[in-house]
């Protein structure tokens, strides 16, 4: 009995472990600063996190959305605000884009 | 953790994706999905799924006018983002 | 339907008493539900299009139509000229069920032109 129920708290988790940090942690971090979002596709984005929610959709500032295209052209587009469907994020990039 | 971790910079009011579903109703949105497609026109509801109701929908290519719709209906899993398009169009 | 959802934004809001058909739209499905009974034009994944009447629909969009029209468009590129040839093939389909997965947009019929 006593070896199946799970332990009430895993061992560290209350402070010991500071040098872990949770992925949402880290994303919440980001609120108010730069990001740089790269798709699943051809596409990526930079701009300000104001925002997001468990799914990581996120609600971006004075977006830059840089869209390679089939000619390996890069169509950029500006935007004031965005949602963006977190369902198709592959990699947050905290701090921007290096060269944007 | 500590309060003296709190960055400096001016700190705009936080927005929430649903905080955002809230102010965008009823103004001029540029949809795109995820094939690259836009839809343009004024967001007449949205749900959580992304779902999105259109008025005046205009279909884009890239900069090619596509189709027009009076209404439009899109489901909300080939949303790839949402826009606020300012200004008058 | 897809299970991502924005935060807490209410997917599901209530709809209404019944009885009347409550011509308002308080969430986009509302706008489908107008249709019902009406010819409607649906966009599907895969360059698939459908105009048909609209006969039943469920919150995951799928969809049963009648007397529709399906027109699939591919575009083929000739090996020798390079030239892009685009075809639309049609058919007529008297009933068809539409699993809501594929479906990317559905327009209601203009009503003022």
């Amino acid at each position: 009995m006593a070896a199946v129920a799970p332990p009430t708290q895993a061992p560290g988790s209350s402070k010991a472990n500071a040098s872990q940090i949770l992925p949402s942690e880290l994303i919440d971090r980001c609120v108010g600063s730069p990001i740089w979002v790269i798709m699943k596709s051809q596409t990526e984005l930079t701009g300000t996190l104001r925002g997001f929610d468990v799914y990581v959709n996120m609600v971006l500032d004075d977006v830059t959305e840089f869209e390679r295209l089939a000619d390996g052209q890069v169509r950029t587009n500006k935007m004031e605000q965005i949602l963006l469907n977190g369902n198709n994020i592959a990699a947050l990039v905290p701090g921007g884009k290096p060269d944007a | 953790m500590s309060a003296a971790a709190a960055p400096n910079s001016a700190q705009q009011s936080k927005s929430t994706p649903s905080d955002f579903l809230r102010t965008i109703r009823g103004r001029p949105v540029t949809v795109r999905l995820t094939t690259g497609v836009d839809y343009r026109g004024v967001l007449v509801q949205i749900d959580g799924y992304m779902n999105v109701a259109l008025e005046g929908c205009e279909e884009w290519n890239g900069t090619q006018l596509k189709a027009k719709y009076g209404d439009a209906f899109l489901r909300g899993n080939n949303v790839l983002y949402i826009s606020a398009t300012s200004g008058a169009k | 339907m897809s299970g991502a959802q924005v935060g807490d934004a209410s997917a599901s809001a209530g709809a209404g008493s019944a009885g009347d058909v409550d011509a308002t739209v308080k969430e986009p499905l509302d706008l489908i539900r107008l249709s019902l009974d009406e010819r409607v034009f649906v966009k599907l994944r895969g360059e698939r299009e459908l105009r048909g009447k609209l006969h039943a629909y469920d919150q995951h969009l799928n969809m049963v139509l009648g007397d529709v029209e399906e027109s699939v468009t591919t575009v083929e590129t000739d090996e020798e000229t390079f030239e892009e040839i685009i075809k639309t093939k049609k058919r007529e389909i008297p009933f068809l069920f539409v699993r809501g997965d594929g479906v990317v947009l559905v327009a209601p019929p203009l009503r003022s032109t």
